[in-house]
């Protein structure tokens, strides 16, 4: 198991390579650069190049890049060209706010998809079911956004329940304040994809329930409750556990529109804002983090994986 | 029968009346079951015998509830004094860990992929409070043991991927017992099962049965098996029991004509000479039952006969014991037709060989998971040589793993060989170029086992038998529509199927389709892997005289692929035992079948079940031990050695040679290879 990780991580050098490589030659294939909006309007043709050099963006593009790299390989992501700080700690302020909005939302998905997706299995055609046909569909039609909004005048201007604004709280510092900043961003991102899993985990479920060891489990004796509980649900959630663990990892980058609406201080904003003014360091420093999470919780559902279903033998 | 007494003051342990079963199919109701009355007695097997769509398994799961909600069911079901039909849920429930034990078919799908082993065992009874759960573990041992696991401690901690397909069907056997049932349910319990673990499989739940004295009701379409187990019979046929009666009565004087004719129908292993007799059509679909009896389309006795026709026969006594459904019981069958076509003819001894194999090995890497490095290598096929002369049948046989498939698809060029060759017509295949090889194969197609998979499901009929000839570019010149048409006939479709679909056509059927796809490119050599495994025993005869009359016709050679040894003997000239990827014995058909000198060549035949009950007495039979080893590590020495009766020390070390054994045409690799001798102490050691 340990071989099994440690080959994995070794796998992660040339994807963060490829993908480094891929996003700077984009960054370089479109026009414009930072340096326009660092100078000002009126600036000269020479200011322009002074600025250029003092931040290295004359260089031949390799030569950046290779410069980056050879950094990069030492944990020097570079230095922000607006926000005149590490890249690193500008990750590192954002990085626990995503992983609070991320894991929050994932909680509100599982806990609204796994019964409406376990019940609509067991019980097809009910009113249930039929409510999970047209919930799920709604749930992924509604933009993020407006879900977002309405929230808020719901909750925040006219109950006045819950910050309209959602700050990062710690919740090991004030757990109660945490949530309340957390509920309404996890509620909409989790609402999005709750719809997602009932239907993957009611499809799961609606095949293992055809499977021979179901009838088996029946045949000896064992009540519903343990034939659904432990049989047919250590079986389907296999496949469910993949799909949870995709949609966790797209949280971490992909939850910019919900953290624009709530104002949330997470990773998806601070690329946005690092795109808008082409903050080359920046954008490299937020891909390469982001793509490393992804991985690290993709490689966190195979090892779960080698745990549900033992026929998995890394080795 | 043989416990008249007992059954006289104890009366059945289940009794069925009446029981008509209809499943509710987009507002049409269909009957499954029509109406069937039967009882088993303690200490009793009754085998039910039937083809698909019979009804038959669809009975076992009424018995005990375990139907689907959209089935109704009506009629008396009754299990130890108490009414199943109607009953409670959790009365049901509680019946089922109680009093019945089941076994079904398929035991790579019955256990729960995910749990531990023991704990399936046992968990029954620990959920119905019979055993605490601090106990569970140990039942399940002794559970293990039960049934013939060695090293049950360990086992119960194991899940189901660690155990072989014989182990899992015993540790399904281990849970069954498991509440000391009063009934025990064996739905095809060895169908997916290879013959020397069949025997191994039904020694154990025979033996565990006797001590329990349960009652045992067995559905199979295994006549064999049925020869070999039941003390009472019931054949079923559209839903309705069409003949019972003690087993010795069923197979010596069958009365209905269905049972008459399908005790014909099937190739034996003692008498190979005869053609086969096939029952015309195919069984009927549960939908779409002719309105008087439901054998009356396919009956040699009552076809086309007004009773037959409008009047559905009730069973009635025949003789003492026995029943039979059939307005004529007293009729004779008419003799089976004669045809002109009948094995064994003069194979040509001197005809040069269209196909040879020499010395050929088929070795797939086994890779590790993440970098792909090779870390073994799996042995398929380890050093064989066959030749097939022209309009000649050589079989290939051997238990689930011993390569004989994989020869076929090396033949055919579509697994590399890794060493050795094979030639067709004097020219060799090995290392032909893609075009080449595409040219080549042009005369020798392939016929694969399951005619449901094997062809694709969005074609015509007609677009699938002549895509062979526009892949070749033939289609024009060899005659296309007018060509497929002829096909058709040839293989006894009609052409008003030609434009229908596949799901549209019956498993017979469609693997007829799969002969003419095989056919149309005028081959000379056809590679048929198992082509009647996947077909109803009434269908089976059908297919087997068709490529008989084929092979005649045309002058075709076969590679006939098989487990059946019935089927093999009934088709071939030669035939070649195979044992983890060797050859172990090669013989003319006769030869081979009443002289095998190779103990594993003896222990096959002597496991595959003779469907006749009297042979059940007549000889031990050699119950192999274990199972076949995994070609990724094959023994050393011989690779039959652990599990043959003969072993000596030698055998551990040194590897036979394959050579011709005196006094018969004979090939044969073992160092001790002779004659069985059924009086021999060695053999009653291993005989159980």
């Amino acid at each position: 198991m340990i071989g099994f990780v440690l080959r994995r991580l070794v796998q992660l050098v040339p994807v963060v390579l490829i993908a480094s490589i891929g996003v700077w030659a984009m960054l370089y294939a479109v026009p414009g650069g930072p340096i326009a909006g660092l100078v000002g309007e009126n600036a000269t043709q020479e200011q322009i190049a002074a600025v250029t050099a003092q931040y290295g963006l004359d260089r031949p593009v390799v030569v950046q890049y290779l410069d980056w790299l050879r950094r990069a390989a030492f944990g020097d992501l570079g230095i922000s060209i607006y926000g005149r700080e590490p890249v690193l700690d500008l990750i590192g302020q954002r990085l626990p706010a995503t992983l609070h909005l991320a894991v929050s939302a994932t909680v509100v998905a599982l806990a609204l998809g796994i019964p409406v997706g376990v019940a609509s299995a067991i019980y097809p055609g009910s009113w249930i079911d039929r409510i999970l046909s047209a919930w799920s569909a709604l749930a992924l039609g509604v933009p993020t956004f407006w879900l977002g909004i309405l929230l808020i005048l719901w909750f925040a201007v006219d109950l006045r329940w819950l910050p309209a604004v959602s700050g990062y709280v710690p919740i090991w510092e004030d757990p109660i304040a945490s949530i309340r900043n957390l509920l309404l961003p996890a509620i909409t991102l989790g609402v999005y994809v709750s719809g997602i899993l009932a239907r993957f985990l009611r499809a799961s479920l609606v095949s293992e329930l055809r499977a021979d060891y179901v009838r088996t489990a029946r045949a000896k004796g064992l009540p519903e409750r343990q034939v659904v509980g432990i049989h047919i649900m250590r079986n389907a959630l296999l496949p469910f556990i993949t799909i949870v663990g995709l949609m966790m990892a797209s949280f971490i980058g992909g939850a910019v529109v919900t953290e624009a609406v709530f104002t949330y201080p997470g990773l998806g904003r601070l690329l946005i804002q690092a795109i808008g003014t082409r903050d080359y360091p920046l954008i490299q420093g937020c891909i390469v983090v982001i793509l490393v999470l992804y991985v690290a919780i993709n490689l966190a559902v195979d090892v779960l994986y080698a745990y549900v279903d033992p026929r998995i033998d890394y080795g | 029968m043989k416990l008249a007494e007992e059954t006289a003051t104890t009366g059945p342990v289940l009794s069925v009346r009446g029981l008509k079963v209809e499943f509710s199919v987009s507002d049409r109701r269909v009957p499954v079951v029509r109406g069937i009355d039967f009882d088993v007695y303690p200490n009793e097997v009754l085998c039910i015998v039937g083809e698909s769509g019979s009804g038959k398994s669809v009975t076992s799961l009424a018995v005990t509830g375990l139907l689907p909600e959209t089935a109704q069911i009506e009629g008396s079901i009754r299990l130890g004094g108490m009414e199943v039909n109607g009953a409670d849920r959790d009365v049901l429930r509680r019946m089922r860990g109680e009093d019945v034990g089941f076994v079904f078919q398929d035991p790579g799908t019955t256990l729960n992929p995910v749990l531990k082993v023991g704990r399936q065992i046992t968990e029954g009874q620990v959920a119905l409070s019979r055993l605490r759960r601090a106990d569970a573990e140990a039942r399940a041992v002794e559970l293990l043991r039960d049934v013939d696991i060695a090293d049950p401690e360990q086992r119960v901690r194991q899940y189901p991927h660690q155990f072989s397909g014989g182990m899992r069907q015993r540790a399904v056997i281990a849970m069954a017992i498991a509440g000391q049932p009063k009934l025990i349910i064996a739905d095809e319990p060895t169908t997916a099962l290879d013959v020397t673990v069949q025997a191994q499989v039904l020694t154990v739940l025979a033996r565990r049965q006797a001590e329990m004295r349960a009652a045992v009701v067995l559905i199979t379409h295994d006549l064999g098996v049925v020869a070999q187990v039941a003390d009472r019979v019931a054949v079923m046929y559209g839903g309705r029991i069409v003949e019972t009666g003690p087993v010795d009565a069923i197979f010596r004087s069958p009365r209905h004509p269905y049972t008459r004719a399908l005790l014909r129908s099937i190739p034996r292993m003692d008498a190979g000479e005869a053609r086969l007799d096939p029952i015309p059509g195919q069984p009927p679909m549960p939908y779409a039952l002719p309105p008087g009896c439901a054998f009356e389309p396919r009956c040699a006795v009552g076809s086309g006969r007004p009773r037959c026709r409008t009047e559905d026969p009730t069973l009635s006594a025949v003789a003492a014991l026995q029943q039979a459904a059939c307005h004529y019981v007293d009729e004779a069958l008419p003799p089976a037709k004669v045809h002109a076509m009948a094995k064994p003819k003069p194979t040509e001894t001197t005809a040069p060989p269209l196909l040879e194999v020499e010395g050929l090995k088929v070795h797939f890497p086994i890779k590790s998971s993440v970098l792909r490095r090779t870390t073994g290598w799996v042995r398929a096929v380890d050093g064989v040589n066959i030749s097939v002369r022209a309009g000649e049948t050589l079989s290939l046989v051997g238990e689930s793993g011993c390569g004989k498939t994989t020869i076929g698809r090396t033949v055919m060029g579509l697994v590399p060989a890794s060493a050795g060759d094979i030639r067709f017509d004097g020219q060799s295949m090995v290392r032909l170029g893609r075009g080449e090889m595409r040219a080549a194969r042009r005369r020798m197609q392939y016929i694969f086992q399951d005619p449901y998979s094997s062809l694709n499901p969005v074609l015509p009929a007609e677009d699938i038998v002549s895509e062979p000839l526009r892949i070749h570019g033939l289609y024009e010149e060899m005659g296309g529509a007018r060509r497929v048409a002829e096909l058709f006939d040839m293989v006894g479709l009609s052409r008003g199927m030609l434009g229908r679909y596949p799901s549209e056509f019956s498993g017979g059927q469609r693997q007829r389709i799969g002969i003419a796809r095989a056919l149309i490119l005028e081959p000379r050599l056809l590679i048929l892997d198992e082509p009647v495994a996947a077909l109803d025993v009434s269908i089976q005869a059908q297919i087997l005289n068709l490529l008989q009359d084929l092979q005649a016709e045309l002058g075709l050679s076969y590679l006939f692929i098989a487990h059946n040894l019935s089927v093999v003997r009934h088709i071939s000239d030669r035939v070649a035992v195979m044992y983890l990827g060797r050859i172990v014995e090669q013989g003319t058909r006769d030869e081979l079948y009443d002289n095998p000198v190779h103990p594993y060549t003896q222990s096959l035949l002597s496991a595959a079940p003779d469907p006749d009950p009297a042979a059940r007495h007549a000889g031990r039979r050699i119950v192999l031990e274990g199972e076949i080893p995994s070609p990724a590590a094959p023994p050393d020495g011989c690779v039959f050695h652990p599990r043959c009766f003969r072993a000596s020390g030698r055998c551990s070390v040194e590897a036979p040679a394959f050579q011709p054994y005196s006094g018969l045409s004979t090939w044969t690799a073992c160092h001790h290879a002779g004659p069985l001798d059924r009086k021999s102490a060695t053999l009653a050691e291993v005989s159980r």
